[in-house]
């Protein structure tokens, strides 16, 4: 507890906490993508073929794909050859026990109130910590696999259950998906692995922290997800990077597969680094993410903060093929100062009585630029599906700007679809009210704030509820007024 | 097929008044080229289709319409003042003009087109350009006062051909009109329409556009508005019957302080598709605006919407307001909606919203359950779901969009 008021205390005096840097000893490679490069991060993670020839397939096909532009989003070019594929911090192999990792690198994920050693581990929660490109440790491991739980990191799931990974990798997000999921898929260096087996409720949240340490690298994860019938699992991510002038990128590739009667509820808190005031610097957060649900009655439900970032563009996606399958998509994404956000949801209705629901919270402040964009799009098939979308947004000054964009296809005369979106600023009577009952200024605006955001953070764990709930006071600290 | 430069080159050389626009329009519609699917507003669209219509000869200058189908227009009452152009935009009847009404003489249209070049080059829409380059007649109308008999302005397309009209409206300040344009396609036709607005201070406009295509016809057309402080802008867009329609209306209040109200109803059916790409910028404050919007797909076709917003930093106290509900009435028919909005000012109040659904079932059962058979319950339940944008449209234009029209063979 009083090591949590010492972090308080820090957040009130930094505006972003997470910005150092760890000095250790790391392997790199140089600069530069091509064949041999992805030869070399195959072969240093000991791939079996198959998964080598993924890889070159995906870079094949990248190659031939062009960077997209359609979201304006005015970042300058970025130079892929200047840029490092892996890298790793110095340790022979993954340990057997906490003790023998670099004391370091526990530091430095006990500094992110993330412990990993025995002792201070965050009750309930097992996590996989990925460190730059790979995983440095994950807890409860034994614990889990009492249960057939299996959490490990992308690159042991490969040496241990290479059929799961034949079987499901790029199933959800083929590698031509589109050109950052190419890329992805053509050097992605560690992640996570879930699988739940069939009638398994997991024990406890699972949960992945990834952390960029290294300026010059762009961290490429891979996490793949699957619930065999009738499980259910909750899994949380949470990221953040050190402060650097120079712009790094971060290409992720997310898939989830829940099979009959499954659920999956995956949340994120994204707290990248997002640049200074004047916008230099920053992580650019380009990631696909998308959920399958295969089998019937399954539910996929994704819940996400977006705080941090020079630049978010993604969507968290849903394909509903199973009969009477259930996709949701809670969502807050607030920027500020020069930041910019384009995010929203895909929600493929393909399988007969589908549901799906979104709701997208956005907050612009600053001069940021914070936008909407979602497809609902109902299939020839999809009799009796449903859809409502409600995005809301909120301006913070007369600089910022708040666009929506929702598109909606439908090609099924049984299915409705519902959107109702609205723009709204703070109520000067709101404030006005909080502020004569003694409540100071910013205090009052983080009290809205988080009022405009309950219907997300109502969705999200507890410990991350708590936890958005206070990154979007610290961020929006001095923006209003 | 063509592509756009083989389109430019069967233009007649440009000359005459519109000489200047049309080389620019050329210009630049060289530099752009046809429009792809990477286009956002042209994704939708079936391009292949636009290009057949694209090669259709152009209509010549000395080509007359020698028969109307007159016969399956409605009678135009007495009080209202019925203008017929051919493709050339000569009006068909010389007629004495009713009082208020002037057509403008060079000297003001070429003010008038001045006005225009002023403006953003983003708000040159590639349809616009398409008419820029093509259009060789002008038609300018002024309209003063507040007792002027409502207009009724028809636009005949000629079979086979590509035609391109403009047609420029300035309503002085504080005047007031209802017109009513019919856009009529026949047979195998393209119709390029350009109509540009001018609301200034106080002025009052009802507008209908009533596009009504039969057979394979094409329309592309732009609408520019150009509203001024206390103006009042009510439109009413319908389309109906184009195997490839478009319209663009396109809203600018210059200083805010205006109303804009926009109804748009389009009833596709056979293997159509019609769509509505409006868009509205305020650039002032105060600004007000009411939008509905309803599509009604059946059959093979496909009902396209996209509905832009702009609320730039000035524009505070902006009150924007979009709907847009659409039946899908068969299981191989498309429906594509997108609003976009993009805000920047703080105090405003903007909300949208958008259904796709089928009829409701209850509705259905209780009309049923009184006795009225299923076939025309349908009907019955369709027109009521027409009648929310119909119920605007100025007193003439009523004769023209009976729903009776409009919802035959929708089924």
């Amino acid at each position: 507890m009083a090591e949590n008021q010492n972090t308080s205390e820090l957040n009130t005096q930094k505006p972003y906490k997470y910005g150092f840097v760890t000095d250790i000893e790391t392997e790199k490679f140089s600069k530069g993508l091509n064949e041999d490069v992805i030869k070399l991060i195959s072969r240093k993670k000991q791939e079996p073929d198959f998964l080598l020839d993924f890889r070159l397939k995906s870079f094949r096909q990248w190659k031939k794909m062009r960077e997209p532009n359609w979201a304006d989003l005015g970042y300058p070019k970025i130079d892929y050859q200047d840029m490092i594929y892996y890298a790793a911090p110095k340790q022979s192999d993954k340990k057997a026990s906490l003790d023998e990792v670099d004391p370091k690198l526990l530091e430095t994920f006990d500094k992110l109130g993330i412990p990993l050693s025995e002792q201070k581990r965050l009750s309930n929660v097992a996590v996989d910590a990925v460190f730059d490109s790979v995983s440095i440790a994950t807890t409860y491991k034994e614990k889990l696999s009492e249960y057939g739980v299996v959490f490990c990191s992308i690159s042991e799931a490969v040496a241990e259950y290479p059929e799961l990974i034949k079987k499901y990798l790029g199933t959800v997000v083929p590698i031509n998906d589109n050109f950052f999921a190419a890329l992805n898929s053509a050097v992605f260096s560690d992640g996570s692995f879930v699988f739940i087996p069939k009638g398994v409720e997991c024990p406890m949240d699972l949960s992945s922290y990834f952390r960029i340490n290294s300026g010059d690298t762009g961290q490429f994860e891979r996490t793949l997800i699957i619930a065999e019938e009738a499980s259910s699992v909750s899994y949380l991510e949470g990221c953040t990077a050190p402060m650097f002038d120079t712009n790094t990128l971060h290409a992720a590739v997310v898939e989830l597969i829940a099979l009959d009667d499954a659920s999956i509820k995956y949340s994120t808190v994204q707290n990248w680094y997002s640049g200074n005031e004047e916008g230099v610097g920053g992580i650019y957060n380009f990631v696909t993410k998308r959920g399958h649900c295969k089998g019937k009655k399954s539910k996929i439900s994704w819940s996400q903060v977006e705080t941090g970032s020079a630049i978010t563009w993604k969507y968290p996606s849903c394909v509903l093929q199973g009969e009477e399958s259930i996709g949701e998509f809670y969502s807050v994404a607030l920027t500020n100062n020069l930041q910019k956000a384009d995010t929203g949801t895909k929600m493929i209705h393909i399988g007969p009585k589908t549901k799906s629901t979104i709701v997208s919270k956005g907050i612009s402040s600053g001069k940021s630029n914070n936008s909407y964009r979602g497809l609902v799009q109902m299939g020839p098939k999809a009799l009796g599906a449903k859809n409502y979308s409600q995005c809301d947004s909120m301006l913070i000054g007369d600089q910022a700007s708040a666009n929506t964009y929702p598109y909606i296809r439908s090609q099924q005369p049984q299915a409705s679809i519902e959107h109702e979106a609205s723009t709204c600023k703070i109520s000067e009577d709101q404030l006005f009210y909080l502020q004569s009952r003694g409540i100071d200024f910013e205090e009052a605006v983080s009290m809205l704030v988080s009022g405009f955001c309950r219907d997300v953070f109502n969705q999200l764990p507890m410990e991350f509820a708590a936890e958005a709930d206070k990154l979007l006071a610290l961020k929006l600290e001095g923006s209003v007024g | 097929m063509v592509d756009s430069q083989q389109w430019l080159q069967s233009l007649p050389t440009a000359e005459g008044l519109l000489g200047k626009v049309q080389l620019l329009g050329r210009q630049s519609l060289l530099q752009k080229g046809m429009p792809s699917i990477s286009d956002e507003d042209w994704r939708l669209t079936n391009l292949n289709q636009l290009k057949e219509f694209l090669s259709l000869p152009i209509s010549c200058q000395d080509s007359k319409l020698t028969e109307l189908n007159c016969r399956e227009w409605p009678d135009c009452s007495k009080e209202v003042f019925r203008l017929i152009v051919d493709p050339q935009l000569r009006p068909m009847d010389p007629e004495t003009l009713p009082q208020g009404l002037q057509i403008l003489n060079s000297k003001e249209l070429i003010q008038a087109l001045a006005l225009k070049e002023n403006s953003q080059p983003s708000d040159v829409s590639w349809t616009e350009l398409i008419n820029h380059a093509s259009a060789t007649k002008v038609l300018g109308l002024s309209v003063e006062g507040k007792d002027v008999p409502p207009i009724e302005l028809i636009i005949n397309a000629e079979p086979g051909k590509f035609s391109s009209t403009r047609v420029i409206f300035i309503l002085k300040e504080n005047a007031k009109l209802e017109l009513v344009q019919v856009v009529l396609g026949r047979g195998n036709s393209t119709q390029s329409h350009l109509l540009e607005m001018h609301l200034h201070k106080g002025a009052v406009l009802n507008h209908a556009f009533l596009g009504y295509g039969s057979g394979q016809s094409c329309l592309l057309a732009k609408l520019s508005v150009q509203q001024e402080s206390n103006s009042q802008y009510c439109f009413t867009g319908i389309q109906h019957g184009w195997a490839l329609g478009r319209l663009e209306p396109h809203i600018v209040q210059k200083e805010g302080e205006a109303s804009t109200t926009l109804r748009g109803l389009q009833i596709t059916k056979g293997k159509e598709q019609i769509a509505t790409h409006s868009r509205i910028r305020f650039e002032g404050p105060e600004g007000k605006l009411d939008q509905l919007q309803k599509g009604i797909a059946a059959d093979h076709s496909h009902c396209i919407f996209n509905g832009g917003i702009e609320v730039p930093r000035i524009a505070q106290q902006t009150n924007a307001s979009q709907l847009s509900r659409n039946l899908l009435l068969s299981k191989r028919a498309r429906i594509d909606t997108k609003p976009e909005l993009k805000i920047i000012a703080d105090d405003v109040r903007c909300t949208h919203g958008a259904t796709v659904s089928q009829l409701k079932e209850e509705e259905l059962f209780y009309l049923r359950s009184r006795g009225i058979a299923f076939e025309q319950a349908i009907r019955l339940l369709l027109k009521g779901y027409c009648q929310d944008v119909l119920k605007q449209l100025p007193l003439p234009a009523k004769e023209w969009s009976l729903l009776k029209n409009l919802l035959k063979n929708v089924s």
